[in-house]
C-alpha cells in the first residue's frame, strides 16, 4: 500500500516535470485518489485517429507496480483490441507481459502505439478485427474515421 | 600498504626516469609538487630503508645481467610490483607505463614517490620512466637510488624533484632501456603482494615512484630492458593483470592500465542508477552493488524481495530470477564495485 503509494507520489510528480515532454499525453490524478488517474491521448498520425483526442480511465491496484494498472477508453473507439462498449485494452503488457519498470506515461504511450499498430488476431472488437484480416483497410479505415469524428473530436460549432 | 607499495615503486622507477623525468617533470611538478612534498618525506625514509636493501641487490643483480633480472621479475608476481622494494625495479619499469597514463590523474602520488626517493632525480624521472617503462632495472635503479637518496633526497628532494621529473618526462623513452632491478630486488619486493589492491590506489602512485631514481644509471642496461618491459606481460603483468582483472579488461598492456586506471575511478561511480526504478527510491551502497539479473537491471533489495513474492520475474528482462546465479553475480558486481570505491577514495585522500 505505502509502496504504492509512494510510487505514484513519484510519477505524478515526475508528470508534473515533464508536461511539456511529451505532448501527445495529459495524465490528470483524481483529487482524493491516487489510485485513480485519467489520461488523455492524442490519436497518432496517419491513422484514423489522428486528431482525435481518447480519454483514458487508470485504475491503479494497490500492489502496483507489481501489478498492471487496470486501463480502459472512456472514449469510443473502433480498433480491433478496444471493446467497443467496455473500453477494455487487449494489451500484453497490461497482462502478463506487465513490468514494474513501466510507468503510467509508459503505459499511454504503448497505448498510442498499439492504436497505430492494431493486432487483428487477437480481437475484442471482432468487427474491426474481421476488417482488417479480410484485406478492407478502407472499411476499417471509414469505421474508425467516422467513431473518431463522432467521439474523439470536439464537435465544431 | 599502499604507502610502502608506492615508495617502492617510486623508487624502482625513479633511477630510470631521473633523466628523463628531469626534462617532462618540470609540468608535472607543479601539478604534484604539493602532494609529493609531503608523501615523499615519507617515502623516503621507506626508500632509503628498503634502498639500502635493494642496492645491495642490484650489485648482484647487476652481475647477474639483465637476463638475470627478467628471469627474476618473471618469477616474481607482478601483484607485489608496487610494493617491493627490491623487486620495485622490475616492477617500477611496468609501473612507469602506467604511470603515464595514470600519472594524469594521479600526478601528485608519483611525484610525491620519486621526490622521496631520488628526490630530485626521481621527479624527472617519473615522467621518463613510465614512458620507457623499461627503465626499471633494478641493479641499475637500487644503485641510483641509494646516492640519490643519500644526496639529493636531504636537499630540496622536492625542487630538484620536479625539475627532474620534468626532464624524465621528456627523457622517459630513453631511459626505458634501463634494466629492471635484479631479481634479488623483486623477490624482496614481492613481500608485499597486493596486485588487487595496489592496483585500484596504489598503480598511479607506484609508478611515479618506480620512474624517479632508477631510469638514470638503468638506462644503458635499458636497451635490453625496454624489450623486457614491453613484453613485460610476465614482468608488469603483476600490476597489469591486476589492473586489468580489476577494470575487466582483457588487455593487460601498460597503456590499457593506464588508460584504465583513470577510467576506472570514475566507471566506478558511473554504472548504477541512483534511484531504483521500482519504487523510485534512492539507492543506498548495498542496492547499487546489487546485481540480480545478467540483464543489469537494479532495483532496491526491497522491490527485488517483494517481486520474489510475487511473479520473481526480472523487471528488465522479464525473464525469471535465478537465485543461485544471481546471488554469484551480485558477489561478482560487489567485488568490482569495491574496486572502486577503494580507487575513488584513494584519489579523493590524495588529492
Amino acid at each position: 500500500m505505502q509502496a504504492s503509494r509512494a510510487r505514484l507520489f513519484k510519477e505524478y510528480k515526475e508528470v508534473q516535470r515533464e508536461k511539456v515532454a511529451d505532448p501527445d499525453i495529459q495524465l490528470v490524478c483524481d483529487d482524493s485518489n491516487i489510485f485513480k488517474w485519467t489520461a488523455l491521448i492524442k490519436g497518432p498520425s496517419e491513422t484514423p485517429f489522428e486528431g482525435g483526442v481518447f480519454q483514458l480511465a487508470f485504475a491503479v491496484p494497490e500492489q502496483y507496480p507489481l501489478q498492471p494498472p487496470q486501463v480502459r477508453f472512456l472514449t469510443k473507439i473502433f480498433h480491433p483490441n478496444v471493446h467497443f462498449k467496455t473500453g477494455e485494452i487487449c494489451l500484453d503488457i497490461l497482462k502478463n507481459a506487465w513490468s514494474p519498470a513501466w510507468t503510467l506515461q509508459s503505459v499511454c504511450r504503448a497505448i498510442i502505439a498499439l492504436m497505430a499498430h492494431p493486432e487483428p488476431d487477437s480481437p475484442l472488437n471482432c468487427d474491426s478485427g474481421n476488417l482488417l484480416r479480410s484485406g478492407d483497410l478502407r472499411g476499417y479505415y471509414s469505421m474508425a474515421r467516422m467513431y473518431t469524428k463522432l467521439a474523439a473530436m470536439p464537435k465544431k460549432g | 600498504m599502499v604507502s610502502d607499495s608506492i615508495t617502492n615503486a617510486s623508487i624502482h622507477a625513479a633511477p630510470n626516469n631521473n633523466n628523463n623525468a628531469r626534462d617532462v617533470g618540470k609540468k608535472k611538478r607543479a601539478r604534484s609538487a604539493k602532494l609529493k612534498q609531503c608523501k615523499l618525506d615519507v617515502r623516503r625514509e621507506q626508500w632509503l630503508s628498503q634502498g639500502a636493501v635493494k642496492n645491495k641487490d642490484y650489485k648482484a643483480e647487476q652481475n647477474g645481467v639483465v637476463e638475470e633480472l627478467k628471469d627474476r621479475n618473471n618469477h616474481r608476481p607482478f601483484g607485489n610490483l608496487g610494493m617491493r622494494p627490491g623487486g620495485g625495479e622490475n616492477d617500477g619499469s611496468i609501473h612507469h607505463h602506467h604511470h603515464h597514463d595514470i600519472d594524469l590523474d594521479s600526478n601528485s602520488p608519483n611525484s610525491l614517490t620519486s621526490s622521496v626517493l631520488g628526490s630530485n632525480y626521481s621527479e624527472t624521472n617519473f615522467t621518463g620512466s613510465s614512458s620507457s617503462s623499461s627503465s626499471s632495472s633494478g641493479g641499475c635503479c637500487s644503485g641510483n637510488i641509494t646516492e640519490d637518496d643519500e644526496g639529493g633526497g636531504d636537499d630540496g628532494c622536492l625542487d630538484d624533484w620536479e625539475a627532474v621529473a620534468d626532464a624524465l618526462a621528456a627523457n622517459e623513452k630513453p631511459k626505458n632501456p634501463c634494466l629492471e632491478s635484479p631479481p634479488e630486488h623483486d623477490p624482496i619486493a614481492q613481500s608485499g603482494s597486493p596486485q588487487e589492491t595496489t592496483i585500484g590506489s596504489d598503480a598511479p602512485s607506484f609508478g611515479v615512484e618506480n620512474s624517479k631514481p632508477q631510469c638514470t644509471r638503468t638506462i644503458p642496461k635499458a636497451s635490453g630492458n625496454g624489450l623486457a618491459w614491453r613484453p613485460d606481460d610476465a614482468f608488469r603483468p603483476q600490476s597489469l593483470p591486476n589492473l586489468a582483472k580489476q577494470v575487466s579488461l582483457p588487455n593487460s598492456n601498460r597503456k590499457h592500465y593506464g588508460c584504465g586506471g583513470v577510467p576506472w575511478a570514475y566507471s566506478g561511480v558511473v554504472s548504477a542508477p541512483s534511484s531504483c526504478p521500482i519504487c523510485y527510491e534512492d539507492l543506498d551502497f548495498t542496492d547499487t552493488s546489487f546485481l540480480p539479473c545478467l540483464c543489469g537491471f537494479r532495483l532496491c533489495l526491497f522491490c527485488h524481495k517483494r517481486i520474489l513474492e510475487e511473479d520473481s520475474r526480472c523487471p528488465g528482462c522479464r525473464k525469471p530470477y535465478e537465485h543461485e546465479p544471481v546471488e554469484a553475480e551480485a558477489s561478482v558486481h560487489g567485488g568490482s564495485l569495491t574496486f572502486r570505491l577503494p580507487r575513488s577514495c584513494s584519489l579523493i585522500t590524495r588529492s
